[in-house]
């Protein structure tokens, strides 16, 4: 799938991705990846900024850590990411219950007579 | 570089990290950071690779494929890059300030300069460009800072507006800089010129290295423009 078609998603996908604790930016990637059942396989170049973005908005924190002789840097969910992650769990909600219900296959409507 | 690693191999992920550093554009540290984080991903991704059964070379080719284009990757983090930039010009000129501007206020104090006997003659008729120069530069500073900060990521601004307002800041800094500099000269080369020269040396001092800084600053930031697409 093209990551335009994510393009509102992306914020929130990302934080749902920390939502069950600290990850790095490649294990991010691939969580999305796998939890989309690898319909969800975004280029490294959206997903590295996006989290920068999402730091500076104060919704995940960054800290370095040394793994294998490499600086490795993990984010985790901060207080307002986890506030604003359940804000966009329940507007997707609303959102795909309103258009599921308008697009479901309903029975074809007795011709007009 | 983990010697997990074949020379080749790191040889590889170094050459591509240098392509997307040379197209990154703003603070070494933010850019040095950034390679650091996409060198660790990239290693990573070629170990993935060589679990799935790929050879060195193979899986390095692959990691580097799954990245993309260098200036692609570059070009993602340049509206980051250019908030980074903008906010620290913008911090650095709202500390510094209030600063050179109280070195000025105390040179013309303590030699009872013409503003100070709140006259403007002579070369003091420059004064108001200074006082431009801050109408200027304080909403141009106040947005960077805004538009750069928490809330301001979810403000909905321009990628290229914190640095161009950072770059204005800092042109209008060395506007004032530069006609205080020329006031005083001119002061100090017609009588009566200035009897107590230290603070007056202090205040030129704290503005010519302003200068230099501010242009610098601007530059940077109008780089950190150019590098958005």
């Amino acid at each position: 799938m093209r990551a335009e078609v994510l393009k509102g998603h992306l914020d929130a996908l990302l934080l749902a991705t920390l939502a069950d604790g600290p990850r790095h930016g490649y294990a991010i990637k691939e969580a999305l990846r796998v939890g989309s059942g690898g319909r969800f396989d975004l280029p490294t170049g959206t997903v590295y900024p996006a989290l920068h973005r999402l730091e500076r908005a104060g919704l995940i924190g960054g800290s370095w850590s040394i793994v294998n002789g490499r600086r490795r840097r993990s984010y985790q969910l901060t207080a307002a990411g986890r506030r604003a992650l359940g804000q966009e769990r329940s507007a997707w909600q609303d959102f795909s219950t309103a258009v599921t219900a308008l697009l479901r296959d309903a029975p074809p409507r007795p011709a007009a007579t | 570089m983990n010697d997990l690693h074949h020379p080749q191999a790191a040889a590889a992920v170094e050459d591509y990290l240098a392509k997307v550093a040379a197209h990154l554009t703003g603070p070494a540290g933010a850019r040095g950071a950034i390679t650091d984080e996409l060198r660790d991903g990239l290693l990573e991704t070629l170990e993935t690779q060589q679990a799935h059964g790929r050879s060195q070379s193979e899986a390095t080719a692959a990691a580097i494929a799954e990245f993309g284009d260098p200036a692609t990757i570059a070009a993602g983090f340049a509206p980051e890059l250019g908030a980074v930039q903008a906010r620290r010009v913008a911090l650095a000129l709202l500390l510094t300030g209030p600063l050179v501007g109280l070195t000025w206020i105390a040179a013309a104090a303590v030699n009872a300069l013409p503003p100070w006997r709140h006259q403007l003659i002579g070369p003091w008729l420059a004064l108001p460009l200074v006082g431009l120069a801050l109408v200027v530069a304080a909403p141009a500073l106040g947005l960077t800072v805004a538009t750069t900060g928490r809330l301001g990521v979810r403000l909905r601004h321009r990628a290229s507006f914190p640095p161009t307002a950072a770059a204005v800041a800092g042109l209008a800094a060395v506007v004032a800089d530069l006609t205080l500099l020329a006031i005083i000269s001119s002061q100090a080369l017609t009588a009566p010129g200035p009897s107590v020269w230290a603070p007056i040396l202090v205040a030129a001092g704290a503005s010519l290295t302003r200068v230099i800084l501010a242009a610098r600053a601007a530059r940077r930031c109008l780089a950190a423009r150019a590098a958005l697409t």
